[in-house]
């Protein structure tokens, strides 16, 4: 098992693009059933964004989530991670990737209820065998505002306050990237806007980079970046938009 | 409902079949058994009744009580008078009795305990046995033998070889090879010689004896009409007149209430540990798909579905599996039985053979067990299925509610338990018939088994995190997680390790008990014994020749042989043994455990006195100064006043007399010396002492000289054996376990899908993947390990305890209990295998998005 330090803070890594990917095109199926997710994607995060993938269901944000995180294979193209080209990696090795560089929070929270709060945001560090930073640990604690609730186990706490020690777990290792698969997308407006609040702050105060995948225009718009998709193609790219003006982008895709 | 339940079945495949593995094994045992035990059952009739296939009418003495393990004998001459009944064309008398040949220098025994015969010929027309090469015998000196020893001694017809006879080797010439019957009758590894009837009576010291009279009817008088004239004719109280089909009959139903009822027993026992270890798995297995499709229930509910309709979607779906793991383990139960055959011929104890057969009463038994048990075990978890609101379908990670009773389960847990203490306390105890003591025992077992399972889902959640930190320090942050897992759901891990505790707290037990009775064995002959030597006579409870003593004293470094002899006797209603020492030198190689009265006593008992065994005493509710009335088996009464008490169970149990006092009483051809304790002069070398006394018993080849060492090693060696052999019948118990452990965990798996996701896409290894279920696995398999020992060690202390009036020892075999512990944890490890691969192979995206 390796046993890396916790990553050097994102702030002082060099500037550049975190995740690259070239030409990605994913089908599944074969002749009359086959289904072009991904067609030609070519897109590029630098550091310290927070970037929105955006797109009816089905246009591919998903996929393109899936592939850019090793946890799905294309078709064809290629896909940098930090500097790591993931083709060719077999499972070990992308998984040590994702241990490494990638953070993850999911829509569903996926805590393991037999841990306390704490627990689980030690989670993937302990699994590498490495030890946390104990003042990047607080530094998180504080900023997920859970210092008195750290004992408790998942089920004793709000949806909401799940997801938040879901960001501080894929935080607490300071990944060169952490994915966001609809990470609003089983809360409320109230506390979807504290989880978004707490992503926002990650990339402004601590200077990671997040990718989140959603279809909540008032995520989005946190966002510094907004990338539409449709039929497995980037059919929009732009820089902060408001609610409304993404709402109205959205119509004009449907 | 039909539907939706052969639906679920086909689309859990694994999780059925795991299940039906759990109620199959132990089918398959018990239809083993039957069609083992009807297979020797019918062998047996076979035998007797090809043996009396040529004659119609038996003659036999009627003993003043039954002795299974005594011959008894009639006079000869009663054939003249059946010879002249009319009707009878042709009578004979026959005996049979316990020799063997010893041809090239080899003593041609059967193999692991069948009986070593020697018959008296008969006229071919009444004779069961054919000469295939050769012919009968007639002169005197002459034998023929089956051809199954033939074989063995690779003997031809002509050829000189020793016949070992009560009264010493003889010189005999082969002169014929025989088959039995028809010739295809196999008779169960027991050799056959056949002799002169002269050289049998005067061989074996029975002059003027027979041991049965055949007859054989003139053409037109049926055999019962046959047999009514002879009884009539002879009219003697002390005879017994059958029918051969009725002696056949008798002879064959003894043996098997001997042999087939033993084995019957012994595995039926064996197959009903597996089954409850299979309930465990089955209602584990239920309770936690119920758990599993707590939405499913729900929502047949919410779309009109009744409580009685899940109900049966749950029954049916038990009925269903273990419908076809009965049908499965019946077929499999003829292969048991025919596996079990060769294991008997491996060891040496060949079984009588005929064709395997599967009896429709097995076919009844297996299937009421298979589905009964099956049945009983998934109700509870039926029932609470039946409890889900309908409203859970709405809930993510709903649960079926818990019972009514759960907060008595404790009190449950326990009350079973001690109730079951109670059973086996009372079992070991209490003054009843056998069947009565092995029911309430094992009934005992059964609760203190469940009541521990019960009790055990309160100790997995300490041991969880007991053991949470060492494992953390081996494995890892998985270790931690995979400690969780275990303690996530007590009852779960309990049961699974409960299942365990069964096979691995019976193996403990047995191992405790069969080692305590070695020590009561051997630990006497360290106790009691003041000589060096034994000789004893080859055969059940056969005498020695009276000339073995004077050859054996006359040997130089020979300080003292005692002869020690008994007899079968009635006293009262029991039956008891009467054991004749020498009153002159006993004392010399042999040490009393006096209860009441000393060694002076030895000296003067004459032919009046005796020293009576202190359990033997308390049976009889006799103390000293009072009688002792004894009948013999021949008939013949003696009256012993009782001066001195002492306890043995090994060598002297019964009633002790001097040899003058025993001969009167002895049967027809017994010398009253069965074993010789052999003393050597101070200072002799053991090995040339014994060495000397084989020299000098060469001539009377049935006579054996063992060391107490070599004594002590031949009942460890029985031992051992033993031992083996409930270990590998154990071991489908254990086996039956590990398949609960895999079920259980595949099941956890299935059910924390999202989680494995998550936890690989966090970064966690295949491997790592693997060894956290691995160590789950172990935990599991750790708990039921403990148990076990616990509970065997329990068993045990209980057991020997309740025995210790037997001499049976309580010893704790601490090297082989870890051991136990040791394998165990292998257990859990074979059974994560399929689990932990299952799990590693999930795909990390579409567990992630796993509902």
């Amino acid at each position: 098992m390796s046993t890396t330090e916790a990553a050097a803070p994102a702030a002082e890594r060099p500037t550049g693009d975190v995740v690259a990917a070239r030409d990605l095109t994913k089908v599944y199926g074969e002749g009359e059933s086959e289904v072009r997710a991904l067609d030609g994607v070519t897109i590029s995060f630098p550091h310290g964004q927070l970037a929105a993938v955006m797109g009816p269901s089905g246009s591919g944000k998903s996929t393109l989530m899936h592939i850019l995180a090793g946890l799905d294979q294309p078709t064809s193209g290629s896909v940098v991670v930090d500097g790591t080209e993931l083709a060719g990696l077999n499972d070990q090795k992308l998984t040590l990737l994702r241990r490494e560089k990638i953070g993850f929070v999911f829509q569903f929270f996926n805590l393991l209820p037999m841990l306390t709060a704490q627990e689980n945001i030690q989670l993937p560090l302990r699994i590498a065998g490495a030890t946390p930073d104990p003042e990047w640990e607080r530094t998180l604690i504080e900023a997920i505002g859970l210092g008195d609730r750290l004992t408790h186990r998942p089920s004793e706490l709000s949806g909401g306050q799940q997801q938040r020690v879901a960001v501080a777990r894929a935080l607490l290792s300071r990944p060169a990237v952490v994915f966001g698969d609809e990470p609003t997308g089983n809360l409320d407006s109230k506390t979807g806007a504290e989880v978004l609040e707490l992503l926002r702050r990650a990339v402004d105060e601590f200077g990671q980079t997040v990718i989140m995948v959603t279809h909540d225009a008032s995520a989005a718009s946190i966002a510094d970046r907004v990338v539409f998709l449709r039929d497995g193609r980037v059919v929009r790219d732009s820089g902060r938009m408001s609610a409304s003006e993404i709402l109205d982008t959205i119509k004009t895709l449907e | 409902m039909l539907r939706l339940v052969l639906r679920g079945l086909a689309t859990r495949k694994l999780r059925s079949a795991l299940t039906a593995i759990a109620i199959l094994l132990g089918v398959t045992m018990i239809s083993g058994t039957f069609v083992l035990t009807d297979q020797i059952d019918r062998a047996f009739v076979q035998i007797f009744e090809q043996g009396n296939a040529q004659i119609d009418v038996v003659v036999k003495d009627k003993p003043p009580f039954e002795d299974q393990q005594t011959e008894v004998y009639l006079d000869a001459d009663v054939v003249d008078r059946v010879r002249e009944v009319d009707g009878v064309a042709l009578a004979e008398p026959f005996l049979q009795v316990q020799g063997y040949l010893v041809a090239n220098g080899e003593q041609l025994v059967s193999q692991g305990g069948a009986p070593n015969f020697v018959f008296s010929s008969l006229p071919q027309a009444m004779n069961p046995y054919t000469p295939i090469a050769g012919r009968l015998p007639e002169a005197s000196g002459e034998v023929a033998v089956a051809k199954e020893i033939a074989e063995q001694g690779k003997l031809e017809v002509g050829q000189a070889a020793q016949l070992a006879t009560q009264a010493g080797a003889k010189d005999v010439t082969v002169v014929g090879i025989l088959q039995f019957g028809d010739g295809t009758t196999s008779l169960g590894g027991s050799t056959s010689v056949i002799a002169p009837f002269a050289d049998v009576q005067s061989w074996w010291s029975l002059d003027g004896k027979a041991s049965f009279i055949y007859a054989k009817s003139a053409d037109g008088v049926s055999e019962d009409e046959l047999a009514d004239r002879v009884r009539s004719a002879l009219d003697d109280p002390g005879l017994i007149v059958q029918t051969a089909a009725e002696d056949s009959a008798e002879q064959a139903s003894e043996l098997n209430a001997l042999i087939g009822r033993l084995i019957r027993f012994a595995l039926l026992g064996f197959a009903g540990v597996a089954v409850l270890v299979g309930a465990f798995i089955i209602f584990n297995t239920f309770s936690i798909t119920v758990a599993q499709r707590t939405r499913e229930f729900a929502m047949l509910r919410t779309i009109g579905a009744s409580r009685r309709q899940i109900l049966g979607t749950v029954v049916g779906e038990a009925f269903v599996i273990a419908l076809a793991a009965t049908l499965v383990g019946l077929v499999l139960g003829l292969g048991f039985a025919w596996g079990l055959n060769r294991v008997f011929e491996l060891v040496g104890f060949g079984l009588p053979a005929t064709g395997l057969r599967m009896p429709w009463q097995t076919v009844v038994v297996c299937l009421v067990v298979g589905i009964g048990v099956t049945g009983l075990a998934a109700i509870g978890p039926a029932l609470r299925a039946t409890r889900i609101a309908p409203v859970s379908a709405l809930r993510e990670g709903a649960a079926p509610p818990r019972g009514r009773l759960a907060r008595l389960t404790p009190l449950v847990g326990v009350l079973i338990g001690v109730l079951g203490g109670a059973g086996l306390v009372a079992g070991l105890t209490q003054d009843i018939g056998t069947t009565q003591r092995l029911a309430i025992l094992a009934a005992g077992a059964i609760a203190v088994f469940i009541g521990v399972a019960v009790l055990s889902r309160y100790l997995v959640r300490p041991v969880v995190h007991a053991a949470a930190p060492p494992i953390t320090a081996v494995a890892g942050g998985v270790g931690r997680i995979a400690a969780e897992n275990a303690g996530r759901n007590p009852a779960r891990t309990a049961v699974t390790a409960a299942a365990l505790m069964i096979g691995i707290g019976l193996v403990v037990f047995v191992t405790i008990f069969v080692g305590g009775l070695k020590e009561s064995f051997t630990g006497a002959i360290d106790d009691s014994l003041e000589s060096e030597l034994i000789v004893t006579a080859q055969g059940f409870g056969s005498p020695l020749p009276l000339e073995v003593l004077p050859a054996v004293r006359a040997v130089e470094g020979v300080q003292v042989a005692s002869p020690v002899g008994g007899t079968p006797v009635q006293i009262g209603p029991g039956t008891f043994a009467l054991i004749g020492v020498d009153p002159t030198d006993i004392d010399q190689v042999y040490s009393f455990d006096w209860d009441e009265g000393d060694d002076a006593l030895v000296g003067g008992l004459g032919t009046d006195g005796a020293l009576v065994e202190a359990n033997v005493a308390s049976d009889l509710g006799v103390g000293v100064g009072d009688a002792v009335d004894v009948t013999s088996i021949n008939g013949e009464s003696a009256s012993f006043e009782v001066r001195g008490l002492y306890t043995d169970e090994q060598f002297l149990n019964g009633v002790t007399v001097t040899q003058e006092a025993l001969k009167p009483l002895l049967q027809s051809n017994a010398t009253g010396i069965n074993t010789l304790f052999v003393k050597e002069a101070e200072g002799a070398d053991s090995a040339q002492v014994q060495a000397a006394v084989e020299a000098a018993l060469a001539p009377f080849p049935t006579a054996q000289v063992q060391s107490n060492a070599e004594i002590k090693e031949q009942i460890e060696s029985g031992v051992n054996q033993l031992l083996v052999i409930f270990y590998a019948l154990l071991a489908l118990s254990v086996i039956i376990s590990l398949f609960g452990i895999v079920n259980t965990l595949v099941l956890s798996i299935f059910e924390r899908t999202r989680e494995i996701g998550m936890l690989r896409a966090v970064g966690t290894t295949r491997r790592q993947l693997r060894r956290m279920i691995r160590w789950e696995s172990v935990i599991t398999s750790i708990i039921g390990g403990v148990l076990g020992v616990l509970i065997g060690i329990l068993f045990g202390w209980v057991t020997a305890r309740g025995l210790e009036a037997e001499g049976i020892a309580f010893i704790l075999p601490i090297g082989t209990l870890l051991i136990f512990l040791g394998l165990s944890i292998v257990a859990g490890v074979v059974a994560a295998i399929l689990p932990a691969r299952r799990a590693a192979k999930l795909d990390v995206l579409e567990a992630l998005q796993y509902e």
